[in-house]
């Protein structure tokens, strides 16, 4: 790595003002270990890293408002949201997802907002956060905004974010009686980055899918959510057939990349295969709960 | 005795590591971590092309940069060593590229600079200009092309019988292997079934969590390399070979290394980093880093094309073989692995007409050499993946059509060497056992459907090949063994001093393992191909032996007899003082394979014999399949340490998992594109087997020390045809290349073409 | 652009002159000796370079050195730092959970941090909370039976 000048402001305010629009090369940096990667590799070669470590304690709390709905401050450690008992009881899909997420030590480190920030296709959290209806609350020098996380993404690692603009709050809405499910799909080892991963999240009524959200992440350029594909849930039962015709209208509305971990023939079938299992496996989450009226 | 020691048996009993402390607490010595005093570190700059003729190198705004001590081309590197070439088979890598690039990511120029971190800027400003040439991956194309990699065969002297091959050109091939036994011809014309099949392996990496790195000391008449190498004898004469000097201006050391593989074998780093500090009149490092290693050392890619008449009572009456090993764009040990291990290519069974061609085949890609198995991995997927095949098709048993083929004790193998203390049918039998082949397997469900396969395989220690110890007792009746086998995970500290205090009537534990170190440890070939506990076990048992007949002697000569040993000494010297100093070597009797034929009457000192048996439930969907049960079962001889023994059959079988279900090194037009851990998955905790088992048969290696032998590869064998035949049982497909991918496995059940290989 | 930090490390206060670009790995080494800590893959993916900051397990490979400021890291080579091994340590000497050693001190701290999350993990627990460490050697049915064994020696001491 090459050396840089490195600030480590004491309010969030400060750290954007210490970032620069035009400059590319000013960078933020919370827990570290996905810019840490791009440094190593000198893909990224910063001038200057504004640090967040001593930014507000504040936007490292997890709360639940008064509707349920469910606040993460954007530098909370990934870990500190797989041990919260909020996070368990309000989104339960967000705990089970994290327990694969990538290692224990990254956890430990990563932060919410870095996780999001970075917009690796293969993150597990965009896909399951885009189900569950998450918004971000961004700040900018002169500005703030919500973003739907199912609008952050723009590109192949690359966000709605203004270079010099930082999510601040993560925001995940009461579910009510929804359930979700992600299920995600190595091809190489298990620990690798999936391959596909999907996540569904869903509500019945009267033993059949009142409305549904389906997200694609992995085998795209960046997570998608699948209006198209929850459209032909509504008032279905999650039996075979539905299943197995949402997971066909998934694969046919993607443009999968093709890379190492499989060719766009076979991930468009682990698309159709994982949708339709995620789907029966929200469905079954919602069934077990008794959601079902 | 005629001097008083301990009588408890070390041999046998599961000593824990001598090192084990050290390991545990961080403090364990690795040349990773070594610095010296006004230490430069270099960094690589490298090819960006597949093949092409040097034009020019620009290394002004690399040398521009602060910090920068030099850079260092292939050009300057003449001004010291005017040829500068090395390899254990052929003299054909230059220390950095000269006239000629060869393959993506080949060393091309070096920055030398007290930070690393200013090297590695540095090395980013260098250009080169080529004019490229066509390329050449494949290694069948490659045989028959007209793209040569290079213009003439270089030969090294190391290994005599290689000699033949000097001055020729234009062509690829670096050597070719064949054997012939009867008359396959005929004997295919007879037989009542023919079957034929193509085998393919790929491109995969040891990475070796401690990556390839060297340092070297400049004196002023000599060399002080320290390496992380399994081969420091070598090092010391291939240096000293390549710079014009004695074997006595070199020295080369180690430490623990971080796992090896084979990845640490013969030259690496050494001659760069020799170079580079003798130029620079300065200690040199160069560690890589993970991505960087893959561009040094590989396994072979191969095609098999192999081809068995069989009669109608089920016996294998003739087989052919061909086999095409990808070395990359310098020999390395390719040429050995070509012929060591090509004459087991019909596998371990009694045919009495075969005929086998093998060949080493240059290519533009990373370098090929020995990675834990020395090639049999590659063969016995061919054999045993095509064994199944054939049983299938007569509708036998996989087990049953094995038993009735299988090389029987005292049978004479292909290369005419009749098998001797070789555990083939203690091993099928022990496997079926464990499988309970008898009874009828669980399918499991339409959707995820389970089956079982088995596989075995065989290797032939490489030969011949010289180990020298050194066992030293002190006046105090301590004692130290010296000796050149490098510890680079396998316990060979601990086994050999097991081998020591079982002679001298110690404590293993006591035993002091001195390192290598080419000023004080005596030769040793190297450490590879599980040849250790054989060849240095012998020697350091003769060393003990020695010493301890020098002790009696001493004993007798000072009246001292049946004492403790430091009374020996006392009442010999008056005092505590004085040494007894044993020496062992061993070498073991060989005859070299005739040219023609490939004959030899005794081609091996011991046979290793390893197999498997696998579950696996496969989801139909998607191909992705999970291995429910792995039992691996091996012939160790009688285990010096059981423990250590079977922790190597493990690691063995579970590193062979990774090489058979995901690792590959993936080639677009000759770049790699999966360089790193991140790229490149290795298995980790939850790629284990639920049930996952490593078992030896009772037998005794005549020969060996305490009727041990080598077993470090052993459990490597079977795993992969028998992951082949299980997916074959389950859903009826069967996949003729390695790695099998849950998408290979998909394709095969929908009758897609497999993707392009490489 | 040097920055002198100030931190605890291994039960020490200590302060050193760290440049914006170097990583833990490095100052532990260059700066302290202390080598138990070692870059492999550069990714965070195999664990050898484990230390813990704060009490929580980080790969400090990925870590700015400048990021200890104030901080409490502790290495592998405070275990045994009072004379006696740690009972990971032992148990893992005892269950021949390592060959090459190269990522052992990771698997020790990480295990170390899963007995203080959980004091008696399942075999799936232990599996999944490791599954971040790669062992080349493969010493992993060992590690489990050490990991198992570990508890076992913790929970006797603790009585």
């Amino acid at each position: 790595m090459t050396p840089f000048e490195l600030v480590e402001p004491p309010t969030l305010r400060e750290a954007i003002s210490a970032l620069d629009p035009a400059d590319p090369s000013t960078r933020a940096i919370a827990g570290g270990t996905a810019l840490m990667l791009m440094m190593k590799i000198g893909i990224f070669k910063p001038t200057r890293l504004v640090s967040l470590r001593r930014v507000e304690e504040r936007y490292r709390r997890i709360d639940v408002d008064e509707d349920g709905a469910l606040h993460i401050g954007a530098l909370t450690p990934l870990a500190a949201v797989e041990r919260s008992a909020a996070v368990a009881a309000k989104a339960p899909a967000i705990t089970r997802t994290l327990l694969t997420l990538s290692n224990v030590r990254v956890r430990n480190v990563a932060t919410v907002g870095g996780h999001l920030a970075h917009a690796d296709p293969h993150m597990d959290l965009p896909p399951v956060l885009i189900a569950l209806g998450a918004r971000v609350f961004v700040v900018g020098p002169s500005s703030e905004r919500w973003i739907d996380v199912a609008d952050l993404f723009k590109g192949y690692y690359e966000t709605a974010l203004a270079n010099d603009e930082l999510i601040a709050d993560l925001v995940v809405p009461p579910q009510g009686h929804r359930h979700a499910a992600y299920l995600k799909c190595t091809t190489l080892s298990a620990d690798d980055w999936p391959a596909v991963g999907v996540a569904v999240s869903l509500e019945t009524e009267r033993g059949s899918i009142k409305d549904a959200v389906v997200a694609v992440s992995a085998a795209t350029e960046k997570p998608m959510r699948l209006d198209g594909v929850a459209a032909l849930l509504g008032g279905k039962p999650a039996d075979e057939a539905t299943c197995k015709r949402a997971g066909e209208a998934a694969a046919a509305a993607l443009t999968v990349l093709p890379d190492g971990r499989g060719s766009i023939a076979y991930k468009q079938q682990l698309i159709r295969v994982y949708t339709a299992r995620a789907i029966r496996r929200a469905f079954e989450f919602a069934i077990a709960n008794g959601s079902a009226n | 005795m005629a001097v008083k020691t301990l009588n408890v048996d070390q041999v046998g009993r599961s000593v824990a590591r001598l090192e084990s402390r050290q390991k545990v607490s961080g403090r364990a010595e690795y040349v990773h971590n070594m610095k010296l005093p006004g230490m430069l570190y270099g960094k690589i700059f490298r090819s960006r092309i597949p093949h092409g003729k040097i034009r020019h190198i620009d290394t002004t705004a690399a040398q521009r940069v602060d910090g920068v001590f030099s850079v260092v081309t292939g050009d300057d590197v003449r001004t010291l060593v005017p040829i500068p070439y090395y390899g254990p088979a052929f003299h054909d890598q230059p220390v950095l590229a000269l006239e000629k690039v060869r393959y993506v990511g080949e060393p091309v120029a070096v920055v030398l600079a007290r930070d690393p971190h200013v090297a590695d800027q540095a090395a980013q400003l260098i250009e080169a200009e080529y004019d490229e040439l066509r390329a050449v991956y494949d290694e069948v194309e490659a045989a028959t092309a007209t793209i040569h990699v290079h213009e003439i065969l270089k030969p090294a002297g190391t290994f005599p019988d290689l000699k033949y091959l000097e001055g020729r050109r234009d062509t690829n091939i670096a050597l070719d292997f064949q054997l012939r036994r009867g008359d396959a011809g005929r004997a295919f014309a007879a037989a009542d079934y023919v079957f034929e099949h193509t085998f393919h392996t790929q491109t995969v990496m040891h990475t070796p969590l401690e990556p390839l790195v060297s340092l070297a000391e400049p004196g002023d008449d000599s060399v002080t390399i320290f390496t992380a190498s399994q081969s420091p004898s070598f090092v010391r004469m291939e240096i000293a070979r390549m710079l014009g000097w004695s074997e006595n201006q070199v020295r080369v050391r180690t430490a623990f290394l971080g796992g090896g593989f084979g990845a640490k074998l013969y030259i690496k780093l050494e001659a760069l980093v020799a170079v580079l500090a003798l130029m620079a009149r300065r200690p040199v490092k160069i560690g890589l880093t993970m991505e960087e290693q893959f561009y040094h050392i590989t396994k072979h890619a191969t095609t098999t094309r192999i081809k068995s008449g069989v009669s109608k009572e089920g016996r294998i009456v003739a087989r052919e073989c061909e086999v095409y090993w990808n070395g990359g764009a310098y020999a390395d040990i390719g040429p050995r692995v070509t012929q060591k291990s090509g004459f087991t290519a019909a596998g371990p069974y009694d045919i009495e007409n075969v005929k086998l061609d093998s060949y080493a085949v240059y290519t533009n890609l990373p370098p090929a050499g020995a990675l834990r198995g020395f090639g049999i991995p590659q063969l016995v997927w061919a054999y045993e993946s095509h064994t199944d095949l054939i049983a299938r098709q007569l509708e036998l048993d996989p087990i049953e059509f094995r038993r009735k083929n299988i090389l029987r004790e005292g049978r004479p193998q292909a290369v005419g060497t009749p098998m001797r203390d070789a555990a083939i049918e203690a091993c099928l039998e022990k496997i079926a056992d464990r499988m309970e082949w008898g009874k009828p397997c669980y399918r499991g469900s339409a959707a995820l459907r389970r089956g079982r396969g088995v596989a075995i395989g065989f290797k032939a220690c490489i030969a011949p090949t010289t180990s020298v110890a050194i066992v030293n007792i002190c006046a105090d009746g301590s004692c130290g063994l010296y000796c050149s086998t490098v510890d680079m995970g396998q316990g060979s500290d601990t086994a050999m001093a097991q081998i020591v205090a079982e002679v001298l009537g110690m404590q293993a534990e006591q035993i002091r393992v001195v390192h290598p170190d080419t000023d004080v440890t005596p030769y040793d070939m190297a450490t590879l191909g599980s040849r250790s506990t054989y060849h240095m076990g012998n020697a350091v048992k003769r060393a003990a032996e020695d010493a301890k007949a020098k002790l009696e002697a001493l004993a007798r000569e000072a009246g001292a007899e049946g004492s403790p040993i430091p009374d020996v000494f006392r009442a010999r010297y008056g005092m505590q003082a004085g040494n007894v100093v044993g020496i062992g070597t061993f070498i073991p009797s060989y005859q070299s394979p005739d040219k023609k034929t490939g004959h030899s009457e005794n081609v091996t000192p011991f046979w290793m014999i390893g197999g498997a048996g696998v579950e696996v439930e496969v989801d139909v969907e998607t191909g992705r399949f999970r291995v429910t049960k792995l039992v691996n079962v091996a012939d160790v001889g009688k285990p010096i340490n059981p423990k250590a023994v079977t922790t190597q059959l493990s690691g063995a079988a579970i590193m062979q998992l990774g090489h058979t279900m995901f690792e590959k090194m993936i080639f677009e037009d000759g770049k790699l594109t999966n360089a790193s851990l991140a790229d490149y998955k290795i298995p980790g905790f939850l790629d284990l087997p639920e049930d996952l088992t490593s078992e030896f048969v009772e037998a005794e290696q005549h020969g060996g020390p305490f009727g041990a032998k080598g077993v470090g590869e052993t459990a490597t064998f079977g795993v992969s045809p028998a992951i082949a035949n299980a997916i074959h049982d389950a859903v009826g497909v069967r996949i003729y290349s390695l790695p099998i991918t849950p998408e290979a496995v998909y394709r095969a059940m929908n009758g897609l073409p497999q993707e392009d290989r490489r | 652009m040097n920055r002198r930090i100030r931190f605890t490390l291994n039960g020490e206060r200590v302060e050193a002159d760290v440049a914006p670009h170097h990583n833990l790995v490095e100052l532990l080494a260059e700066r302290f000796d202390l080598v138990g800590a070692r870059e492999s893959c550069g990714q965070g993916l195999c664990g050898c370079c484990t230390v813990l900051v704060d009490g929580r397990a980080v790969s400090a490979c990925l870590y700015l050195a400048s990021f200890v400021d104030g901080a409490n890291v502790v290495t592998i080579e405070s275990l045994d730092a009072a004379g006696g091994l740690h009972p990971v340590q032992e148990a893992f000497i005892e269950n021949a959970a390592f060959q090459c050693g190269f990522c052992t001190p990771g698997f020790v701290l990480m295990t170390a941090q899963l007995l203080e999350e959980k004091p008696d993990p399942s075999d799936e627990e232990i599996r999944h909370y490791l599954s971040g460490n790669l062992c080349r050697c493969a010493a992993y049915p060992e590690i489990v039976d050490a990991v198992k064994a570990a508890a076992r020696k913790t929970a006797a001491k603790g009585r």
